[in-house]
């Protein structure tokens, strides 16, 4: 990889070799805790706090929060997914200073300016958001951890989530090629 | 002897702990394997880069056939690990949000925190609007109660439904696996993007 | 070699491990020998006549009486709504739905209690959850819910009081409710108190 070397950036690890190493740290998320990794669990908990703070008696009505105090005792920012997010962003930042990978940037295809790629983000973030909910957990919650332990649910929605991408792929070319 | 935090063989925070610690190596491994670039995502519907595919199922497989062999080593307790719940509906529906927003935004939850912590501003902009979304979930919960309840057929495996034992299914997966990863590197041959 | 080579080199030969070998060879026998034991010490799988008389009474749908004795004693006299599961039938797939469950507090019985408790063990070896055991059988239900004896006068407020609650729940419940003499009663517990065996908590998920 003399390329990269040139601009001091380290390449990415083989993809496989990424996978084995992810499917590790899934194996010990299940041994330690019996649960899988997941993300949007993180960003509940944080919009439930955020609700009971700002507006508790109308949040205390919301078959949301009922729904997650059954799941969740205590404190909704002590929560597993929580610690583990807050894991997540410290062990990116150490990987990407490891690998002179830091950099403000807004990442887009030659094709479209910064200031659409930021809107489709922020339209594409608020669909995730929503659709991590209705479907019990996102790509990493409901998908990779639910397939681990070969739950249909988990095999259901990587396929939605994949097949849609998919078939929305054309549509978008445009911002990614 | 597994899970050691349901056999409360170590407290509730050390749990927490080793959860930060997980996490580090989750975003660790995520950010090394690539998945801080939303291009990079992204390339796998457009088969210029299939990184997400390799990663996304090689992880799978690996966590799968160490569950399966823990369970048969009796180093944990599969009856007390978290199976997800299977509710149809919202699990065909709220996959397909997912997957619109996945193409749309270009990152998913997990790889938005790690594209985040080494300063992409569109990662940024992704996670303030997985915040927005999870609110409207939360504020419209009753609109879409019943789609969110519906069809629930408990937690299923994917190996009882198809009349299989789990570790006969996981050597299905794992070939099906084997040919995705064939089909995808030559996908990376055919449709070649430049590295950026 | 390729990775993906070296990825399917590694992971086949696993994968064909795992779908020869039996499933779930771990599974069936789910409490050590030391935690039976504890559970056996600390009598957590009692439940008294009086919380069963209670439950009776209130008409409470979580109760569910299983008579493990012979179907042809179960027929001269069983307690009311109780079903029939003979101990030497237990193991009957049929029954599996009904021992198996989250739902309901199953409660053994036998003319003891042997019979009840060579069940209660079984099951819980099976790793069922909910299941307990009359305690004392009908026979001390006899003696404690259809005759309860009157205390001395010298008793405390709260014998009395057991004495009173028993006597009603023996007449609703078609005893005699005689009074006998006065006798030193041998009562395990006063109150009616339903203990329920600690339950392990699954994880909590939810991404």
């Amino acid at each position: 990889m003399a390329k990269s070397k040139e601009r001091k950036v380290r390449s990415y690890i083989n993809p496989y070799l990424g996978g084995v190493l992810l499917g590790i740290v899934l194996l010990a998320a299940n041994f330690v805790a019996g649960r899988g990794l997941g993300a949007s669990g993180a960003i509940k908990s944080t919009v439930v706090t955020a609700m009971v703070t700002v507006s508790p008696s109308s949040a205390e009505k919301s078959g949301f929060l009922q729904e997650f105090r059954e799941s969740h005792a205590g404190n909704p920012m002590k929560t597993w997914l929580v610690f583990e997010m807050m894991g997540v962003l410290v062990g990116g930042f150490l990987s990407g200073a490891f690998a002179g990978r830091l950099k403000l940037k807004v990442e887009h295809s030659p094709g479209i300016t910064s200031r659409k790629r930021l809107l489709l983000a922020l339209g594409g973030g608020v669909l995730f958001g929503f659709g991590s909910q209705l479907g019990r957990g996102c790509t990493s919650g409901s998908a990779l951890s639910g397939m681990a332990v070969l739950s249909l649910g988990g095999f259901v929605t990587m396929m939605a989530i994949f097949g849609t991408a998919y078939a929305f792929a054309y549509f978008f070319r445009k911002n990614w090629i | 002897m597994g899970p050691l935090a349901i056999n409360e063989l170590i407290s509730e925070n050390t749990n927490l702990f080793l959860a930060f610690i997980i996490g580090i190596g989750f975003g660790f491994i995520l950010e090394q394997s690539g998945f801080s670039s939303s291009r990079k995502l992204a390339g796998v519907f457009y088969g210029y880069d299939t990184v997400v595919l390799k990663v996304f199922f090689t992880a799978a497989i690996t966590a799968m056939l160490g569950l399966l062999f823990f369970s048969l080593f009796g180093w944990i307790d599969m009856d007390l690990v978290y199976v997800n719940p299977t509710y149809l509906t919202s699990a065909i529906v709220g996959g397909m949000i997912m997957g619109a927003g996945f193409i749309i935004g270009g990152y998913c939850p997990g790889t938005s925190f790690c594209g985040a912590s080494i300063g992409k501003i569109d990662a940024l902009v992704f996670i303030g609007g997985l915040f927005i979304g999870v609110f409207i979930f939360g504020i419209g919960y009753d609109l879409w109660d019943g789609m969110y309840m519906a069809k629930f057929l408990g937690s299923p495996k994917v190996s009882e439904t198809l009349g299989l034992t789990d570790g006969v299914f996981a050597f299905l997966l794992i070939i099906v696996a084997l040919g995705m990863f064939w089909v995808a590197e030559w996908a990376e041959k055919k449709f070649p993007r430049a590295e950026y | 070699m390729k990775p993906r080579t070296l990825l399917a080199l590694f992971v086949i030969p696993m994968g064909l491990i795992i779908a020869a070998v039996p499933q779930n060879t771990t599974k069936p026998y789910k409490l050590t020998a030391e935690e039976l034991l504890s559970e056996v010490n600390t009598r957590t799988q009692y439940v008294t006549p009086d919380a069963v008389a209670d439950m009776i009474v209130k008409k409470d749908p979580s109760l569910r009486l299983i008579d493990v004795r012979s179907q042809d004693e179960y027929e001269k006299y069983s307690l009311p709504g109780a079903i029939n599961i003979p101990v030497t039938d237990l193991l009957s797939d049929q029954y599996t739905d009904i021992l198996d469950q989250d739902v309901k507090m199953n409660i053994f019985y036998s003319n003891g209690t042997l019979t009840a408790n060579e069940a209660w063990m079984i099951t819980r070896q099976l790793g069922y959850n909910n299941n307990f055991v009359l305690e004392g059988g009908l026979n001390y239900w006899f003696d404690a819910i259809m005759n309860p004896q009157k205390p001395a006068s010298t008793s405390s407020d709260e014998e009395f009081a057991k004495y009173d609650f028993r006597k009603s729940a023996g007449q609703a419940l078609g005893g005699g409710g005689v009074v006998q003499s006065a006798q030193d009663q041998n009562t395990a517990s006063a109150k009616p108190v339903v203990k329920s065996a600690p339950k392990k908590k699954k994880a909590a998920g939810g991404c």
